[in-house]
């Protein structure tokens, strides 16, 4: 297929992301959600640039742009550069080694790949199409996208929506607190109103904690052998919707019954302690929950929770090993699925590129007939006035109605002919 | 006309279980697009089926073999339904689904000609007996699976497999799904039971309580409650929920097959 021009403008992309810069040049870069609106104003103010969006996150900061005539793709982007120098205070020589420059259907794909989370650095992830969305809707407030860029972020959205039902990119978590958040809910499906319990002090457990609060666990429970560590930790997690506690480290398997979920991470047996929960207590601890299932997340190296306790109905357990090795089968399967949502993206883009090819066209058939109708009419209407002292009958206007739409209809039949078929050169 | 809507809901039946496959197996969420409809317009036609033969007989039972089992068809398929809207799960289709085409097919391609000559006949209070009690066994039924599923998912938590699509609910769930089920079936055996004891003391008397069937379905309540007073006491769950529903299943089947020996279930008139 050629390479299409838009009659509208051309489509130029320009960006930077976590592939092509470092943190430092991103820091620079990136522009504030409160600063959104102002700097996608004053690049779609640009000369020569018709319409604009801007998309700044942790992992890239991109500038979608449609200038006003169709340019060279050998020919620089002045307007962005400029953009760059004046707002963001940045000479386009220090960042020109890091920035990727897409035209035309390769701007289209580029962003139906990032709004279907092809591109991003956790493949799958979700946030990026939020993201997208509110770039859409700032640039949409301040007037700066119209006839090209409205349908093409729209369709990009549509893209991303098929990637996500059509393929299981983001169905599966990939980092080790997710992982334990989506097993927890295999177990107990909705996490609302369950408790989950702290053995220990760990980032990875207070990591994990946080996300099954996310999911809607509204109970947390902390036990540590220093009880004001514990009450830190519980400080720390308490918002309006969460009930914490503490519990004594001494009264532990006491009160372990009433949490549905246990994260551990003392590493007690690396201190020659004996491990936090053995099979017996496991069995009281099941017994005193009248068989409830117990979901226990053992972070810790050397593991608190005795591994055979996993034989137990209705108690699961899993170390550190099992979760990155379920995060691991995740992230291939997302890279397999990723596979699929590529050839979705091609096929999308070929789609956008066709209907934009016969645009022009479409329009041209437009204009043909309407301006044909306009002369048809008008030469009807000079014929009633010639005709004024004897009026036509019903049937006759009906016969000269027809026959002037025919004729029309001949008149016009190669040129619409060569309009539709514009590939076919002896047209 | 009755037959032709039941083997068309034979086959849209037929199309739900096939859809529910990918549907549940595969997570493809077009598939489940095709099983709900296709089960509930099969559902429809059933109803209509059956309506339209009772209808047609002049009569409100369901007398013979092949009709009853048409009715526990509609019900289990009415379970699917439900557990479809309210757990947003199409997993226990698998096992429904093919189920109620098994139910429905027979009565469909060859139905029944048995006849019942008690007085009783148009009675409401025999057809409450036998929508009840279809109703109890479908709960039972229902919580098999459940408690099937729960099995499969446990195993697989315990085996620490992670498979790619997770067609089965959350353990909680299917655990809710089964109890659920049967404190459902519960009051439905024992009103059904209870219904069926008197009509059958008004027409038939004393010898009622002297038939195997009628023996062997106070057998079955019996062993239902205490199915669900060991589930609650104990939290029972797993495979020993598993070998306890399936004991009472077979009870169910005992009582179903003591049709033959039945001199008050008997469908031919004495």
């Amino acid at each position: 297929m050629s390479e299409i021009t838009l009659k509208s403008g051309s489509i130029l992309l320009l960006g930077v992301n976590h592939t092509t810069a470092p943190i430092d040049v991103r820091e620079r870069l990136a522009i504030p959600i409160s600063r959104l609106a102002d700097a996608t104003r004053t690049l779609a103010h640009q000369p020569g640039i018709r319409e604009a969006l801007i998309l700044s996150t942790c992992n890239r900061v991109e500038l979608l742009t449609v200038s006003d005539a169709a340019e060279s793709p050998l020919s620089p982007p002045l307007g962005m550069l400029r953009f760059l120098h004046d707002y963001l205070n940045l000479p386009a020589e220090e960042i020109k080694p890091h920035v990727y420059e897409f035209r035309e259907r390769e701007a289209i794909r580029h962003l139906f790949r990032v709004a279907s989370s092809l591109d991003s650095m956790v493949v799958g992830e979700p946030q990026i199409l939020g993201q997208v969305k509110e770039s859409w809707n700032v640039a949409r407030e301040v007037g700066a996208i119209s006839s090209t860029l409205d349908p093409l972020l729209q369709r990009a959205f549509s893209v991303a929506k098929k990637v996500r039902t059509e393929t299981q990119i983001g169905s599966s978590s990939v980092s080790i607190a997710s992982v334990a958040a989506e097993l927890a809910r295999k177990i107990f499906g909705s996490l609302s109103g369950k408790t989950v319990l702290i053995v220990g002090a760990g980032k990875m457990s207070d990591l994990a904690a946080r996300h099954l609060i996310q999911q809607g666990a509204t109970t947390l429970l902390v036990s540590n052998r220093t009880e004001a560590r514990a009450e830190k930790i519980a400080d720390s997690l308490r918002t309006p919707a969460i009930t914490t506690g503490v519990i004594p480290f001494n009264q532990l398997h006491e009160q372990s019954h009433r949490a549905d979920i246990i994260i551990t991470s003392t590493g007690a047996a690396a201190l020659g302690q004996a491990q936090i929960f053995t099979a017996a207590q496991a069995r009281a601890l099941l017994h005193r929950r009248r068989n409830r299932p117990i979901f226990f997340i053992d972070i810790a190296v050397p593991r608190d929770v005795a591994p055979e306790i996993n034989n137990l109905e209705g108690c699961f357990v899993y170390d550190i090993d099992d979760l990155q090795q379920v995060a691991a089968q995740n992230q291939a399967v997302r890279s397999r699925e990723a596979e699929a949502a590529e050839t979705i993206v091609t096929r999308e883009v070929e789609l956008y590129n066709d209907r934009l090819s016969q645009a022009p066209a479409i329009e041209a058939i437009k204009q043909l007939q309407l301006s044909a109708e306009a002369v048809r009419q008008q030469e009807l209407a000079r014929t009633a006035q010639r005709l004024a002292t004897n009026p036509l009958t019903p049937e006759q206007q009906a016969a000269i109605e027809a026959l002037t739409k025919s004729l029309t209809a001949k008149l016009l039949h190669s040129q619409l002919s060569a309009l539709r078929t514009p590939d076919d050169p002896t047209k | 006309m009755s037959l032709l809507w039941l083997r068309v809901a034979v086959l849209l039946y037929g199309i739900a279980a096939l859809a529910v496959l990918p549907a549940a197996l595969y997570s493809r969420p077009r598939w489940r697009h095709v099983a709900l409809p296709a089960a509930l317009a099969g559902a429809f036609f059933h109803f209509v089926s059956i309506t339209e033969t009772l209808y047609a007989a002049h009569r409100a039972l369901p007398v013979d073999t092949h009709e009853t089992l048409s009715l526990l068809g509609l019900l289990l398929a009415a379970a699917f339904l439900i557990l479809a809207a309210k757990y947003k799960t199409v997993s226990f289709g698998i096992f429904l689904l093919p189920v109620v085409v098994l139910l429905t097919l027979v009565p469909a391609f060859h139905p029944g000609h048995e006849t019942i000559a008690y007085p009783f006949i148009r009675t409401g209070w025999l057809l409450l007996h036998i929508v009840l009690l279809l109703a109890a066994y479908a709960a039972l039924f229902l919580s098999l699976i459940a408690s099937l599923l729960y099995l499969i998912q446990e195993r697989r938590l315990k085996q620490k497999r992670t498979p790619r699509r997770t067609w089965l609910p959350p353990l909680e769930t299917t655990d809710q799904i089964a109890l659920k089920a049967l404190l459902f079936g519960l009051p439905c055996m024992t009103a059904g039971l209870l219904i069926g004891s008197v009509v059958a003391l008004q027409t038939i008397g004393a010898t009622f309580f002297a038939d195997p069937k009628v023996l062997l379905s106070f057998a079955m309540w019996i062993a239902y409650v205490l199915m669900i007073f060991i589930r609650q006491h104990s939290g029972l769950r797993g495979r020993r929920a598993i070998y306890l529903s399936s004991f009472v299943f077979l009870v169910v089947l005992a009582v179903w097959s003591a049709n033959l020996f039945s001199a008050v279930h008997r469908f031919r008139a004495p």
